[in-house]
């Protein structure tokens, strides 16, 4: 049984045969030539280029060539909004200048008698610098160069090592300007070449600078500082986007971890505990720097056993590794990990790795749940403005002080402004609060209302009449003072509350679930769970019983959390304001112009851990003042495709609507969140349409006006108020719609949140579809008012509130529930 | 497993390992063998012997010359140090060194190797450059042993093709008779010893033409006197370094100091954590002092055997616990990185939290239990 489990594996560590050996990942890039929207003239030899550097995974993380501006009439001229006032601002992009008439000259390059090993074709080319200068870009295939050579066609002559005379044939294919997609693509790969030439090393894609880390002893934790870079052409230029990133890796081999992990847990866990805590983490081996997934642990493996080399021989780890790298395994008893090699989503087969041989990387999610740590760490990541701002200015010196790097820049004819862009941004007005008639101002700054509308009546308040606490009997003490503070907060909110019935139940599951089973009535409000533990698997029977079998709201508490005398009444008044909506009622609003309108937010969620499930969670506004939500989901297995499930979901949303409404809305507007770098043409593409057709299928005469603008957080874009000389965050409500959007997009940023460490992230909002004939400041206000609409936080977020309670559903059905909840809930906040 | 034969299919001969893997089997057998802490490869080219024999914990040096430059660039970052190596850094120390320049120049880099290694390279030399090689290589260079392979031309009718040469740019190929002259005299005239093998056995039967690369092993006879080394050397630089690469090391204060301060937070936090389950187990009682008994510990075995027999004990104080220096000392890890218990209180002196008296590494746990 052991040979048949060693047999499957086929694949080598993943370890060149010989150094800087790239073979296995390559070919296929005709394929994903056939994706592209027309008109994109990338070379699939230069995408080979730029992922030989990068070596394995192939992706358009720039979204580049997806062109929806072209398509939308009213924002052709302009698509920047006017309403605010001014601010100054400066970011984190440098321009990007080249020589007068710069262009680049793109070359086939021929061999025959027909040349197959790159590098020989390399060797044989560059036989000849002479002629075609010191100075060039080469993937086997196409040739780039900053000069034009003489003639359109240069024959070549080499001879190779076997004497074998070969006739290269240089052929002008291509003369591109510096705006050129293919140019953009060359940008970056010269790019990559100057952080290679800086000695920085390239962890997944970013570089870092290993030679001045910040050690975290406490944790083991080692911070490198490094840069995330990219160029892009921007609205008017061509410009350098970087950023500081932090690499936290770990000072110790995935054979400690797991050392240490069996000192906790003990013999019988440690499987278990192994596999919970190791896999989906990136590892960095020892011998190449590469970094891998973990899949899965084979515990019936061991150094010992043997994999098949692709010659077809069988070797054993330990003798491989001694002999590819003089490295002895010193223990023979270990697991081998298990990483799946990926290529565009399908796997091509799995390489073993040696726990022993394996660094890790990044954080558990049990070191991100650790308070202490994630301070300690927040010191040296999160960077204010100033600082951050200073190592970047760090990164820009480097490249101009280094003479190698410039001499590179110099011969392919490019610079660098070494001053970040500066423009003029505009903030917004502040939005008002409306809480039962009564109207709030709040201070900008703190984008937050909390002390404001404290004591004030809700918007809409339910009743508590009849409802559930459910408590161990430890946690005794602590149900009756949570119960006495309700009975304080609840009446200045509105809220008419009655005795719950107390029931005490032994610590255990199957207690709980069948207290519920018997308690639970049609009339119950809200079951009310006290936990003395954060055992993660009592509060997922728990939900999953009340919001599938049993659809009753839940609010589920930790007891520790209500322990705390000094905080309990501001606990007890948040806890209060979530189980109001939860039950349907509503806090505030703000003013929402528009009429007949449904906002929808969709987001999606990624099971990392068993990588078989996908749920994307949709939610759409009910009323005029979009207080009210209708919340479904979607929950799909690996392979199937998001998008039809989320048509069914539109549909049964305008359903609700026109109940609630006795219409259908003649607008909508679709937040979508969670579209990874690169996915902007599938949703362009197959979702856009989807929504349209589903649109269509309500009614021959019924179509609304569109609006579907994708929602991203995670940007690279930083921006900074120049207040008095230096770098502040910028205010709330900061619009940012020139300078560094894209050209070929109807985008902006809006900063709507504030921080109080480090940085602030602006949210990036592409509107790929509109047929509203809103104006782009209408858009942009409408987009930040949505920001003051979550209603588990009184204040400003990030993103639009159904994006978020977007999040939320899908993150509650990924983590604990696993299928779609009862549709009865579906008209109440019950995932909050 | 290794097959040195040819096979001999249809006229055509071809090694199993190829032969250039054999090449680079018999230098790392000869690293195995002598163990030297200065290398160097001439004609080093796109660096792949260098990158395999950066894994040899016993060289120190490394260094690399070739008369193109570009050659060597193409894949010179391969011998960058990796992330895992700042990580964890080693206790060598190394340094990688690639100059651009001839085998037919001096140049004081080279002074000072244990072992030269020269494969394939002076069959691509000028008449000119092959004069003066000798003169550099072994007069001047003058390391411990030195490898030279080159092809034997006895071989070459059995590899059946239509050139002259095995590469064009084969200056010359020799038979084994006049490489073996060639060898002797130059060991002779600079006072080495020179063996005589190779790598790419003939085909049973046709053992006479020789091994298909001939390769000459020259050990010198005496120690460089502390004269010779001295005097009569030329100190002008005349290669030009095109990279250099210092591995990160125990060796260097700033490293080490990293390491054990790491390490030593690790452990005494590992005794804390150790001591206050035990204090949890046998109830709140501040005043009892618990008996530490690593060897019956489950992590101990994790921490590896004490090395030093301590009696002193970790205790709690107030708010606070004691894990003494002494204890910290006697892990192995620890021990090991340090050395001396002196060298220990030096490099964390003023990085890790110390009692009032610095003997031992204090964690407050007045907030631990807050948050909990």
């Amino acid at each position: 049984q052991q040979l048949q489990q060693l047999q499957q594996l086929h694949v080598p560590p993943a370890v060149p045969e010989e150094p800087g050996a790239h073979g296995r990942l390559r070919g296929g890039d005709a394929v994903l030539q056939e994706r592209r929207p027309e008109g994109l003239q990338v070379s699939s030899g230069l995408q080979d280029l730029s992922l030989r550097d990068r070596g394995g995974r192939r992706r358009d993380f720039h979204d580049l060539g997806v062109n929806t501006r072209q398509a939308m009439v009213h924002v052709q001229e302009s698509k920047t909004g006017f309403s605010g006032r001014m601010v100054k601002l400066s970011t984190n992009h440098f321009r990007l200048t080249s020589r007068p008439h710069w262009a680049l000259f793109q070359y086939h390059v021929g061999y025959s008698p027909e040349m197959e090993a790159r590098r020989l074709r390399s060797a044989l080319l560059f036989q000849h610098e002479d002629t075609i200068g010191k100075t060039h870009a080469f993937d086997g295939s196409i040739l780039f160069l900053p000069k034009k050579l003489d003639n359109k066609v240069t024959e070549l002559f080499s001879r190779t090592r076997n004497g074998e005379d070969v006739k290269i044939t240089v052929t002008l294919t291509n003369e591109l300007p510096p705006t050129s997609p293919t140019c953009l693509q060359f940008y970056n790969i010269i790019f990559r070449r100057l952080l290679k030439m800086l000695n920085l090393q390239q962890i997944g894609r970013n570089y870092y600078n290993p030679s001045d880390p910040v050690s975290i002893p406490n944790h083991r934790l080692m911070v490198w500082l490094g840069f995330t870079t990219s160029i892009l052409q921007y609205e008017e230029n061509i410009m350098l986007c970087a950023d500081v990133s932090h690499k936290v890796l770990r000072g110790e081999t995935v054979l400690d971890t797991m050392h240490s992990i069996h000192s906790q847990v003990g013999e019988e866990r440690f499987r278990d505990a192994c596999a919970k805590e190791l896999i989906g983490l990136i590892v960095l081996t020892k011998y190449n720097n590469r970094t891998y997934r973990i899949d899965d642990i084979d515990w019936d493996n061991n150094p010992k056993g043997t994999f098949r080399k692709s010659d077809g021989s069988e070797m054993s780890f330990v003798d491989y590794y001694k002999k590819q790298y003089n490295i002895e395994i010193s223990d023979c008893m270990q697991p081998v990990l298990i990483s799946q090699l990926k290529r565009r989503g399908n796997i091509q087969g799995s390489v073993a790795l040696i726990p022993e041989l394996c660094s890790l990387t990044g954080l558990t999610d049990k070191m991100r749940s650790d308070f202490g740590m994630m301070k300690d760490l927040a010191i040296h990541t999160r960077l204010p403005p100033e600082q951050r701002q200073r190592e970047l200015g760090r990164l820009l010196s480097y490249i101009q002080k280094d003479d190698n790097v410039q001499k590179e820049l110099r011969n392919w004819g490019l610079s660098f402004d070494y001053k970040s862009v500066s423009f003029t941004g505009r903030v917004v007005q502040g939005e008002k609060i409306f809480q039962s008639g009564t109207m709030f101002d709040y201070n900008p700054q703190f984008a937050d209302w909390t002390k404001e509308t404290r004591g004030v009546p809700l918007m809409r308040a339910v009743p508590l009449d009849s409802w559930l606490l459910i408590y161990t009997r430890r946690n005794y003490d602590v149900a009756n003072t949570l119960l006495q503070s309700l009975f304080k907060v609840t009446p200045a909110m509105g809220i008419r509350m009655s005795k719950p019935s107390m029931i005490e139940v032994d610590d255990r599951t199957e207690t709980y679930l069948r207290v519920l089973q018997q308690r639970v009535t049609p009339d119950t409000n809200i079951v009310f769970c006290i936990l003395s533990s954060s055992r993660k698997d009592k509060y997922d029977a728990i939900k999953k019983y009340l919001c599938t079998d049993c659809p009753i709201p839940s609010q589920c508490v930790l007891a520790r959390t209500l322990s705390k005398p000094q905080t309990i009444m501001t606990v007890a008044t948040k806890i209060a304001l979530q189980m109001n909506c939860k039950m349907g009622g509503e806090l505030w609003s703000v003013e929402i112009p528009l009429k007949q309108v449904m906002i929808v937010g969709i987001d999606c969620y990624h099971d990392t851990v068993s990588g078989k499930q996908s749920i994307a969670g949709f939610v759409a506004s009910l009323n005029q003042p979009v207080t009210r939500w209708f919340s479904r989901c979607v929950v799909q297995s690996r392979g199937q495709e998001l998008v039809d499930g989320i048509k069914a979901c539109l549909q049964t949303a305008l359903r609700s609507w026109s109940k609630w409404n006795k219409c259908l809305p003649s607008r909508i507007f679709v937040y979508r969140d969670g579209v990874g770098d690169g996915q902007l043409n599938t949703l362009v593409n197959y979702e856009v349409p989807q929504f349209l057709d589903c649109l269509k299928g309500i009614g021959t005469d019924y179509s609304p006006r569109l609006t579907v603008i994708v929602v991203k957080k995670r940007v690279g874009a930083r921006f900074f108020a120049e207040v008095g000389g230096g770098f502040r965050n910028p205010p709330p409500g900061t619009v940012v719609d020139t300078v560094v959007t894209r050209p070929e997009w109807y985008d902006f940023f809006i900063v709507s949140q504030t921080v109080k460490n480090g940085c602030v992230a602006p949210t990036h909002y592409n509107v790929v579809y509109d047929t509203s004939q809103l104006k782009p400041d209408h858009v942009q206000r409408l987009t930040y008012k949505l920001c003051h609409m979550y209603y588990n936080w009184s204040g400003i977020i990030r993103v639009p509130a159904p994006c978020q309670y977007a999040h939320k559903l899908a993150f509650l059905v990924g983590q604990s529930i696993h299928r779609e909840p009862n549709m009865v809930l579906a008209d109440r906040l019950y995932y909050l | 497993m290794d097959k040195n034969f040819p096979e001999e299919s249809t006229q055509v001969i071809r090694f199993d390992p190829p032969l250039y893997k054999q090449r680079y089997q018999f230098v790392k057998d000869l690293v195995e063998k002598y163990r030297p802490k200065k290398v160097a490869d001439l004609g080093c080219a796109d660096c792949s012997l260098l990158w395999m024999l950066k894994f040899y914990s016993c060289i120190e040096v490394l260094a690399g010359l070739d008369i193109c430059a570009n050659v060597m660039k193409e894949k010179m970052h391969m011998l960058s140090p990796l992330p895992a190596d700042y990580l964890q850094p080693s206790e060598r120390s190394l340094t990688v060194t690639l100059h651009h320049g001839s085998v037919a120049h001096k140049d004081p880099c080279m002074l000072g190797f244990d072992l030269v290694t020269c494969l394939e390279v002076i069959e691509h030399l000028e008449e000119s450059e092959l004069k003066k090689f000798p003169e550099v290589v072994f007069g001047f260079m003058a390391p411990s042993i030195v490898v030279i392979s080159t092809p034997n031309s006895d071989f070459n009718p059995l590899l059946s093709r239509e050139m002259v040469y095995r590469h064009p740019d084969h200056k010359f190929e020799w038979s084994q008779a006049e490489f073996q002259s060639w060898a002797l005299e130059a060991a002779r005239c600079y006072d080495y010893s020179v063996e005589f093998t190779g790598v790419g056995q003939p085909p049973t039967g046709m053992e006479k033409v020789g091994f298909c690369t001939q390769i000459g092993v020259f050990v010198r006879k005496h120690p460089p006197t502390a004269e010779s080394v001295q005097s009569e050397k030329p100190t002008e630089a005349v290669y030009k370094t095109v990279f250099k690469a210092v591995y990160p090391s125990l060796k260097d204060g700033k490293y080490l100091q990293n390491a054990v301060i790491s390490e030593v937070v690790f452990t005494a936090q590992i005794i804390k954590h150790r001591l206050m389950s035990k204090r949890e187990e046998s109830g709140h009682d501040p005043e009892r002092k618990s008996k530490f008994q690593p060897s019956m510990d489950s992590f101990s075995d994790y921490l590896g055997k004490l090395v030093v027999e301590t009696n002193v004990d970790p205790f709690v104080r107030g708010h606070e616990v004691h894990v003494p220096l002494p204890t910290i000392f006697a892990f192995p890890k620890v021990n090991r990185l340090c050395g001396t218990f002196e060298k220990l209180c030096k490099l964390i002196a003023g990085k890790v939290p110390l009692s009032s008296d610095g003997s031992a590494v204090v964690f407050n746990i007045q907030h631990e239990n807050e948050e909990n």
